[in-house]
């Protein structure tokens, strides 16, 4: 990864001044006193697959409304940790999990949890974009259709609010029944992120959203994030940290399972308290 | 938290994470039934072929009980008509062994030289042309092969047989023996040191091996033109024909298992100076060698198990051709004999005459069972070696 | 070895190789050419008058205006061959008649032999047919010798005997060209219509009248006098005939042929929808091509939900384990099991245990049972192809495991599972060993239409009954162009149906690419 010049610039790319819908540094939250404001909450909260350990007893607090992102290099269990908030590591049998982990108050791992309500309120978009091969309009109306949406009215709202949202409406309202497969890659991803707004979540994880996109459609993805923030709470691993100094309002940072540093992303980046991150932000290691 | 003000009609009764005891439950029995439906149609898929095992060993032990091993496996006479009736199936066993062996010995050489041109010499979109042949020749249906083998090659085979044989034979023969002799005379003087001197010796040995072998292929040629052949419905007909029809396993199974070797091995083999001709023989082809052998149990399966062509050219003729290997001959396989017997047989269930058949589908089925094992196991290995596991 | 050696061998070698997939090309030709080259000729023909007159009569295709002209006109080019025929049949009558008085001086005798030729001689005159009088008296001679024998012999017996000695040399060669002329222009007319339909028409295809029209000039026959095998001799017909009325005929019919048959270039689309007619030596192959159909669409019936089924099962849900492996092998030793056992097993288990009637329903599902490994690994491997995103992306908008699994792994897998199933289906449609015990009937009414009256009856099938026509029929050799017919209807959709797997496939794999 590249190395990041310091000192650390907390605009998007080609600006000048902060943006009116990107107030970074407006909203100030307590970590102590906001307690009814966390929406995620692991206390001691390891992952296992088989024997080895990929996230080892992490205690953290994510708040509502705002962008946190987790940082890290590669293989120290961002994506594990984060799909273990809508419990996608289900598909994996050997993962295992102890300690606890609240989502809107309730245990994750509860046995009489409802998954799929869980993951209708915890929208996911992942590394590549992976649009289902069918229409545009199929690909955003998927997630509603399922979760029992039968007009075609109410899903042809839901299908222009999602993509307004996602800032996609006005390329793709002429084409809403072309394969999805034909868009370009960030279109993809916005229709990634669509989809999983169409849903109504609570929360939106994504996992190195931009990786795969080329700087352009990176931009586009990262202003994205930054309108969607304080509708929706939203949770963005990346290895790229100087996105994770653009858009997000805290960080963690993550090394080898365990969680070194968490705080508001200014602190983190100007002045972190282990030597680790530090390192890490400096592009010395990872 | 929730966005109100955003405009999304969705809205979900049941909202709420945690389900009730009963949901839960109810949601934990649906999944298990759907599971175990599931988990019921895909044993019953499965375990056909256990029915199948059962069904047949059903009706093939009373013929055992009844008449014994001794004359099933024992005598060539084999008058299930006849009073008193005689069940030996020894000729009938000797017939399908027969042709299983005419069809590898048909089959072995075409295939593996084609897999391997398929692999290692041709490009790759030379390859992607050339699949449909093996394709077409795999979908074509065994009774258009058995067809072909009666009403086109069988007339072919009895009017001019013989030529056919010597043709074949030359055209086989001289090139190998060429081949052979440059080989051989090369080798043979590899202890002379001097260069002239080797040479020479060289030369002289090559035309004194030649002197002595082309007048011995020759005569075989003429021998075989000579050959008078009585009936074109005989084992070399459907030997062939089988052989065909097990070339496009051997050829994929057999190109997969050259494929799987991988592109080190060869380059390795390549970097010590070696010919394509050599890193193949050597390198590539022991490494592929289980794989190999599994194709070729895949073609003894399909030759042993063909039931139309050698029900419709082989001349189902119950005897031991003699001499014993005299392809010439007419003979009878064991699935020529069930098709061909159950008519007459199906309507006295009960009879030895039924079950004797039954006898030698059971027969069958236990051979096939073994290569298909065998083939699995062999597999199953090589791909352990290339894991490094054994 | 020297690297000169050495380069040749690998010259050799590659070019082995490269030969060896030559041959493989050149068998396929070998095989399919002959096979097409002949069977289209079932379909596309020289069809002679005779051939539209059978269509028409059998199965009411065809302008029975035009036909009638043209039978019309081929009537009379053929009248002066009757005309021929009539003329040499009496005076060979005439030659009868000339025995007459002294067979009627012998029937006045008052003893057996009288009574005998009086008997006899009923069956004599012009009314009776002239060929059934010759054999009459011939029978007659050797009788009236055993009657006296002696000196004191009547002479009319020596010259009777010495008559029709006369006459039935010429009678037999006669009988053989009026055999002949019948082969080859069906009845005369005013002659009864015989029962059997082959009877009833003359050569109804171009190159088998030319075949006729060549029996008709020349007398074939083997003569062993010489060293070996012996050797084919012909002799021109119309030397048994000089001087006879007969000996025109032969320049006639050679001029006249076509005016005769009137042969024209015919598509006989009827070869696929009409029914054969006397066993299958005119007519169609209807009653095959819809049992095949029928036995195929079963199989794939009873097969198809089973092995998706069983491949989602397998790819989705099963957890690795013994149980699973086991039926695991279980599937490939299913695959491995040779086709006449599934046969066997069909009339074990289906029809005997099961007590199903040998028909539709036995033999589709004993084909179901083989193809059911094919379709459950196609499936397996189309299912595990489509990429773990779609899977993810479904999962995480809340989709349960199954409804996953609807509606999208199964929607993206479906060209493989498709591909599959097509080529399942060509296998289905050219199997005939699990279908001899279980469906297969030579001769069968053509299956109804209606999936509920056709489920318990036999069929005829298009793989069984090409081997039926081809080794038990009892003028195999006179039909192989509805064989060729056959056998290149059956590649024809094999090859279709592994064709449009073919493109499937490309489609995918085009797919998958973007
Ligand atoms: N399916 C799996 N099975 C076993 N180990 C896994 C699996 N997925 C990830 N891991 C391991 O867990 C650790 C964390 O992986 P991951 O969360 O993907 O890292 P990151 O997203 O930070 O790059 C890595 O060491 C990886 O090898
Ligand atoms: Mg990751």
């Amino acid at each position: 990864m590249n190395a990041t010049p310091t000192p650390l610039d907390f605009r998007p790319f080609g600006e000048s001044t902060p943006r009116p819908g990107n107030p970074v540094k407006s909203i100030h939250v307590d970590p102590k006193g906001a307690q009814d404001s966390v929406y995620v909450r692991a206390t001691d909260f390891s992952i296992f697959y088989g024997r080895a350990e990929a996230v080892c007893k992490v205690n953290i607090d994510i708040y509502a409304g705002l962008v946190t992102a987790i940082i890290g290099p590669s293989g120290c269990g961002k994506s594990t940790f984060l799909r273990s908030i809508n419990r996608m590591n289900d598909l994996i049998p050997s993962c295992k999990t102890s300690g606890q982990l609240l989502f809107d108050g309730v245990d994750v791992y509860d046995r009489r949890l409802d998954v799929t309500v869980l993951r209708k309120k915890a929208g996911m978009v992942f590394q590549k974009p992976n649009p289902f091969p069918k229409s545009i309009f199929d690909n955003i109306a998927y997630g509603p259709r399922l979760h029992g949406v039968k007009s075609q009215a109410q899903l042809a709202e839901i299908v222009e609010q999602s993509l307004l949202q996602a800032a996609l409406w006005d390329e793709v309202k002429d084409r809403l029944s072309a394969n999805a497969l034909g868009l370009s890659g960030g279109q993809q991803q916005r229709l990634c992120i669509a989809r999983a707004l169409a849903v109504n979540p609570d929360i939106l994880l994504m996992d190195e959203p931009t990786s795969a996109l080329d700087p352009n459609a990176t931009s586009r993805i990262e202003e994205l994030i930054s309108e969607l923030r304080g509708k929706y709470t939203i949770i963005i691993v990346t290895h790229n940290m100087q996105q994770a100094a653009r858009v997000s309002d805290y960080t963690a940072f993550l090394y080898e399972g365990a969680l070194i540093e968490y705080g508001e992303t200014r602190q983190i980046f100007t002045n972190p308290t282990r030597k680790h991150t530090e390192d890490y932000i400096t592009g010395r290691f990872g | 938290m929730n966005s109100s003000d955003h405009a999304n009609p969705l809205k979900i009764s049941s909202d709420r994470l945690i389900l009730s005891a009963r949901a839960n439950l109810t949601q934990k029995i649906m999944a298990w039934v759907g599971q175990a439906f599931l988990f019921f149609v895909a044993s019953v898929a499965a375990t056909a072929v256990l029915f199948i095992i059962f069904y047949i060993a059903r009706d093939a032990i009373p013929f055992f009980r009844l008449r014994g091993f001794q004359e099933f496996f024992g005598s060539t006479r084999w008058y299930p008509s006849g009073s008193p009736p005689v069940f030996g199936a020894l000729a009938i066993i000797f017939g399908s062994g027969l042709v299983t062996v005419g069809a590898i010995v048909v089959t072995a050489p075409l295939g593996l030289s084609a897999a391997m041109c398929l692999s290692d010499i041709l490009p790759f979109s030379v390859r992607q042309a050339i699949k449909p042949i093996v394709e077409i020749l795999a979908a074509i249906p065994s009774v258009a092969y058995g067809f072909f083998a009666l009403v086109v090659l069988a007339p072919l085979l009895q009017e001019d047989g013989g030529p056919i044989l010597a043709v074949t034979w030359y055209i086989v023969a001289l090139p190998s023996l060429t081949i052979g002799i440059i080989m051989a005379s090369d080798l043979l003087t590899f202890r002379i040191t001097t260069e002239k001197k080797r040479s020479m010796a060289r030369r002289l040995l090559a035309l004194g091996l030649f002197a002595i072998a082309l007048p011995l292929v020759v005569f075989t040629g003429q021998i075989l033109f000579q050959l008078k052949i009585t009936t074109g419905t005989n084992a070399l007909n459907v030997s062939f024909i089988l052989g065909i029809m097990a070339l496009p396993t051997v050829v994929s199974v057999s190109e997969d298992a050259l494929q799987a070797v991988g592109r080190e091995l060869r380059e390795g083999s390549y970097a010590l100076g070696a010919t394509r001709a050599e890193t193949i023989i050597q390198t590539v082809m022991p490494a592929a060698s289980s794989g190999i052998l599994a194709a070729l149990l895949l073609g003894v399966m399909r030759a042993l198990g063909e039931t139309m062509v050698v029900w419709m050219a082989s001349g189902n003729a119950a005897q031991i051709p003699t001499p014993w290997f005299n392809y010439l001959e007419p003979i009878r396989t064991l699935t020529a004999t069930i098709a061909g017997d159950m008519g007459e047989a199906d309507h006295v269930t009960g009879s030895a005459r039924y079950h004797v058949l039954f006898a030698m589908g059971f027969l069958l089925l236990l051979l096939c069972f073994v290569c298909n094992m065998l083939s699995e196991w062999v597999v199953s290995r090589q791909q352990k070696k290339l894991r490094g596991e054994v | 070895m020297r690297i000169s050696t050495r380069k040749l061998l690998d010259r050799s070698f590659s070019s082995v190789g490269v030969i060896s997939i030559a041959l493989m090309g050149l068998i396929l030709l070998v095989i399919l050419v002959p096979i097409f080259r002949k069977g289209i000729g079932a379909l596309v023909f020289e069809a002679t008058v005779e051939h539209r007159r059978l269509i028409l009569d059998n199965f009411d295709h065809g302008d029975d205006l035009e036909l009638a002209a043209e039978i019309k006109s081929a009537r009379e080019a053929r009248q002066p061959v009757y005309e021929m025929v009539q003329a040499f049949e009496s005076r060979q009558q005439a030659k009868i008649d000339s025995l007459r008085p002294d067979l009627e001086t012998l029937a006045e005798r008052d003893d057996s032999m009288g009574r005998l030729v009086a008997r006899r001689l009923k069956r004599l005159g012009p009314d009776e047919d002239f060929l059934e009088q010759v054999e009459t008296i011939q029978q007659l001679v050797p009788r009236l010798r055993e009657y006296g024998d002696g000196d004191d012999a009547p002479k009319e017996i020596a010259a009777i005997s010495s008559g029709i000695t006369r006459i039935t040399s010429q009678t037999l060669a006669f009988a053989e060209l009026k055999e002949v002329l019948y082969d080859l222009l069906g009845p005369a007319p005013g002659e009864p219509m015989p029962q059997l339909t082959r009877k009833q028409y003359g050569q109804t295809r171009w190159e088998k009248a030319r075949e006729t029209i060549d029996h008709l000039f020349f007398i074939e026959r083997w003569d062993y006098s010489g060293p070996g095998m012996g050797t084919l001799v012909r002799e021109p017909r119309v030397e048994q005939f000089r001087e006879t009325e007969i000996e025109p005929l032969f320049a006639y019919v050679e001029g006249h042929a076509e005016a005769m048959l009137q042969p024209r270039w015919t598509l006989y689309w009827g070869f696929l929808t009409d029914k054969p007619l006397d066993s299958h030596i005119f007519g169609g192959i209807y009653p095959e091509l819809i049992g095949t159909i029928y036995l195929t669409l079963g199989a794939i019936l009873f097969a198809v939900p089973i092995g998706i089924i069983a491949a989602i099962y397998f790819t989705e849900y099963a957890k690795a384990g013994r149980l699973i492996s086991f039926l695991r092998a279980c599937v490939s030793t299913l695959a491995g099991v040779p086709s006449i056992v599934f046969g066997m097993f069909g009339l074990a288990f289906f029809l005997n245990v099961w007590q199903l009637p040998k028909g539709v329903l036995a033999g589709s599902l004993t084909l179901a049972l083989l193809i059911l490994p094919v379709i459950i690994r196609a499936s397996e491997e189309a299912i595990r192809s489509v990429p773990h995103t779609y899977r993810e992306a479904a999962l995480s908008l809340g989709a349960g495991r199954w409804r996953t699994i609807v509606t999208v792994i199964l929607p993206a897998a479906l060209p493989g599972i498709l591909t599959g199933i097509v080529i399942s289906m060509g296998r289905a449609a050219g199997e005939t060993a699990p279908i001899i015990f279980t469906a297969a009937a030579s001769v069968a009414a053509p299956l109804s239409l209606n999936p509920l009256q056709a489920w318990d009856q036999p069929t005829a099938a298009l793989s069984w009954n090409i081997y039926n026509l081809c080794t038990e029929h009892e003028a195999a050799d006179e039909i192989r162009h509805v064989q060729f017919g056959m056998v290149a209807v059956l590649i024809t959709v094999v090859l279709a149906l592994n064709l449009f797997a073919i493109i499937l496939r490309a489609r995918i794999a085009k797919k998958l690419k973007g």
